[in-house]
């Protein structure tokens, strides 16, 4: 991978890693936009949107309310499609959502250390606050902004590190029945994840006939495609 | 209050940013003030720095709710302001409207229309339709996201002390009630098309351990949720599938 390549990655990794709280809210970080624009940045659109569409099940259980800590698998999705590209094949989608699947875990916890911070300057400047002083205002804002920025940058930085690492270590020479079993194993947790975390936003109400009528279709396309 | 012009637009910007300064003392509390700030201003310039101090202070303090409903609080408290409402009616107002905007919030768009959309694109994934179905899922989610906030703020700043008749919308009303059941039906339609999109490079018996692999999954999920979350899960999945991947190479 070219150091053209590898900025361009830190770039849309970061870009996704803001837009998860910060700005714009756009849904650039759902694993599915965050995977494939990592797959078009490798060259292997396939693998990208195959890695967030497995991601995109795990993040159904997130439900982002109140002050509710979460994974972030914007990055760690990002990484892992460079980690399955460097592995190559479809085998690779176990590693791959593995990897990831810490990863969140690291950008979850970063979240809340960005929050943790910002509530001290919010303390600290408390009284500049309480007399309305625009200036302060403005200043804590862009503060958080680029406390949030800086660590998007560093939880991508370091989320691709890991992946390349993996790959120096051998991550594409590992045997292909281990590579099988992994992928099956988190394809099947994915998807008990998003059916578990589909259940728990439609409901015990009306709605449960609705999503009954909508797995009927798609066990009627799946079958016809 | 004919003669203002509230510069809307420079609100709404500052309103993209809303949750940039997040903390667990004031929540968004500190983005609401700064997109109110330039609705303040005139409060400045009719010679009033007091009133808008005071204004940009109540603006800045706790306040949580759905970041795309934001608008309406900011909006209707700034319309408040320059109406001249006492403060402890603001900040009854601000204090009312954290609950309504969450909820409202919540069901339209992080159990409505996000996963609505979520799940027509990978449906659109699995049937082959590539990067197009995710393009067109970031536009037309975007689209329905900035016209709710367009529409929030504007609304709110209408409406002012009467802002829970906003609520009240029947667009808002008709969206709410449409948008969980097609929710249902997309969400439920993309499960099986992903479970088979997923399991085409293993066929056979690898995509019946998956589909095993998934039930006790749920099983784990609906009988441990406190042990078990959707990571954790896939991790353990995932160790167990190495000690299995070794012993049978």
């Amino acid at each position: 991978m070219s150091p053209e390549n590898v900025i361009w990655l830190l770039l849309w990794g970061t870009l996704v890693g803001i837009d998860l709280v910060s700005v714009p809210q756009m849904m650039i970080a759902r694993p599915l936009v965050a995977g494939a624009g990592a797959g078009l940045l490798v060259g292997d659109v396939e693998m990208g949107l195959r890695l967030g569409v497995v991601l995109e099940l795990f993040q159904f259980d997130v439900l982002p309310v109140g002050a509710a800590r979460y994974p972030e698998y914007g990055p760690a999705t990002v990484a892992a499609v460079v980690l399955a590209h460097g592995i190559d094949g479809a085998s690779a989608t176990g590693v791959g959502v593995g990897l990831a699947l810490v990863l969140a875990m690291v950008g979850g916890l970063s979240l809340h250390g960005v929050r943790t911070l910002n509530a001290r300057a919010v303390r600290q400047w408390a009284e500049q606050l309480e007399a309305g002083d625009p200036q302060t205002l403005t200043r804590l804002h862009l503060a958080g902004m680029l406390r949030d920025l800086a660590r998007a940058l560093s939880v991508t930085a370091f989320s691709l590190a890991v992946a390349w690492l993996a790959i120096r270590l051998g991550a594409a020479t590992l045997p292909a029945p281990l590579l099988v079993a992994t992928s099956v194993a988190v394809c099947g947790a994915a998807l008990a994840t998003g059916g578990m975390g589909l259940l728990r936003l439609v409901g015990r109400g009306s709605n449960l006939k609705w999503l009954a009528a909508g797995i009927t279709a798609g066990l009627v396309l799946a079958w016809l495609a | 209050m004919a003669g203002v012009k509230p510069p809307l637009g420079a609100a709404f910007l500052r309103l993209l940013t809303l949750q940039s300064s997040w903390n667990y003392d004031r929540m968004i509390g500190i983005g609401m003030g700064v997109a109110e700030e330039p609705l303040l201003r005139d409060l400045r310039s009719e010679g009033n720095n007091g009133a808008y101090r005071a204004a940009v202070a109540r603006g800045a303090r706790f306040f949580n709710s759905h970041p795309y409903l934001a608008g309406l609080a900011v909006g209707a408290t700034a319309r408040a302001e320059h109406e001249g409402m006492p403060p402890e009616r603001i900040e009854r107002l601000r204090a009312a409207l954290i609950g309504p905007l969450g909820s409202l919030g919540d069901r339209l768009v992080w159990a409505g229309w996000l996963p609505l959309l979520a799940g027509a694109a990978l449906s659109a994934v699995a049937l082959g339709a590539g990067w197009i179905a995710v393009a067109a899922f970031l536009v037309i989610y975007n689209v329905g996201h900035l016209t709710l906030r367009w529409w929030a703020l504007r609304a709110g700043w209408r409406a002012g002390s009467d802002v829970t008749g906003a609520l009240r919308n029947p667009a808002l009303q008709g969206a709410l009630v449409l948008v969980g059941p097609a929710m249902a039906v997309a969400v439920g339609c993309a499960l099986p098309l992903v479970t088979r999109w997923v399991a085409v490079p293993w066929p056979g018996k690898p995509a019946l351990v998956m589909l095993a692999v998934a039930a006790l999954g749920v099983g784990a999920l609906r009988l441990r949720p406190r042990l078990f979350t959707g990571p954790r899960l896939g991790l353990a999945a995932f160790a167990v599938a190495i000690l299995v991947g070794a012993l049978w190479h």
